[in-house]
């Protein structure tokens, strides 16, 4: 049952995290186009990467609920089902 | 099913580049020029001056990703990259060329020397701090395709199993189709970046010391 709780929370935590990161680089991104509005091209091809980046981090956690999931008594049905 | 793209990507390009004409007249080669020209800019924006050599490499490395991504959403298919051992034997790839690019553009010693880092009496401590970054950079790429894919796939999997059915095994209503509208969004980005950072890599590695 501890499993199930932790399982549940490691998510979560890193999504606030990166959801942080992900507004201040897309803060930055939208005062650097409001600045200069002929770069925006590669401003956002810029942010696009930084983003993309950050979310990597995230998706490292949700990797770790998938394998954890697959632990847990009831759920592992579930995910020979989707497999 | 990796092969079968790569074949059908293979069989598609050798078809429209049989007769090349100076001024396209098909739509074809037109269509081939505008993405080739596309990703030699990209490439070149990102590399530098000797940057054209490494298109070929780079380009084919983004459409493939892109359309394995993308094989991923039609309906009775599932990606290639949803594996683990598709994406970590691109980027054990792309680890290798990179490396392979240093060294033939700076040579073995200048290699080298980058990974024991700059105060020469510090190197007991910065080599093995480097060759963590270094092995971490395929790591990371190969877990980032491979995360994004197999989370993108699930979800879709898991929406399409709570769809509210109206008449069993023949109409349902389809709670996935927002998620795959943002799964398209997905693969092209990931392929972006999977590519953009091959390309940041290669220019780190070969084209970062030829200004001294």
């Amino acid at each position: 049952m501890i499993l199930a709780l932790v399982a549940g929370i490691g998510v979560p935590i890193a999504a606030f995290g990166g959801a942080l990161g992900q507004g201040k680089a897309a803060a930055a991104a939208l005062d650097g186009i409001a600045r200069q509005p002929e770069a925006a091209g590669k401003i956002q091809t810029a942010m696009i990467i930084g983003l993309a980046l950050i979310e990597s981090l995230v998706i490292y956690a949700l990797l770790i609920f998938f394998l954890l999931l697959g632990r847990l008594p009831a759920t592992s049905q579930i995910l020979s089902l989707i497999k | 099913m990796a092969m079968l793209v790569a074949a059908v990507l293979a069989l598609v390009s050798i078809l429209s580049t049989r007769r090349l004409q100076k001024i396209p007249a098909s739509r074809l080669q037109n269509l081939l020029e505008l993405s080739v020209s596309a990703l030699n800019n990209y490439t070149v924006s990102i590399i530098g001056h000797g940057g054209e050599k490494y298109t070929p490499f780079i380009g084919t490395l983004f459409i493939y990703i892109l359309f394995m991504n993308l094989l991923g959403l039609i309906p009775a298919l599932k990606s290639p990259t949803s594996n683990l051992t598709i994406t970590a034997s691109l980027a054990i790839v792309v680890f290798i060329y990179y490396n392979y690019a240093g060294i033939r553009t700076t040579g073995i010693k200048a290699w080298f020397k980058h990974l024991l880092g700059e105060p020469i009496w510090l190197c007991w401590l910065m080599f093995p701090i480097h060759v963590i970054g270094e092995l971490a950079r395929p790591l990371s790429l190969a877990i980032r395709l491979y995360g994004n894919i197999f989370g993108e796939e699930t979800v879709i999997a898991i929406l399409a199993a709570m769809s509210l059915v109206i008449i069993p095994h023949v109409i349902a209503v389809p709670y996935q189709l927002p998620m795959m509208l943002f799964g398209v969004f997905t693969a092209f980005v990931q392929a972006l970046v999977f590519s953009s950072l091959t390309a940041i890599y290669i220019g780190l590695a070969a084209a970062g010391h030829e200004e001294h």
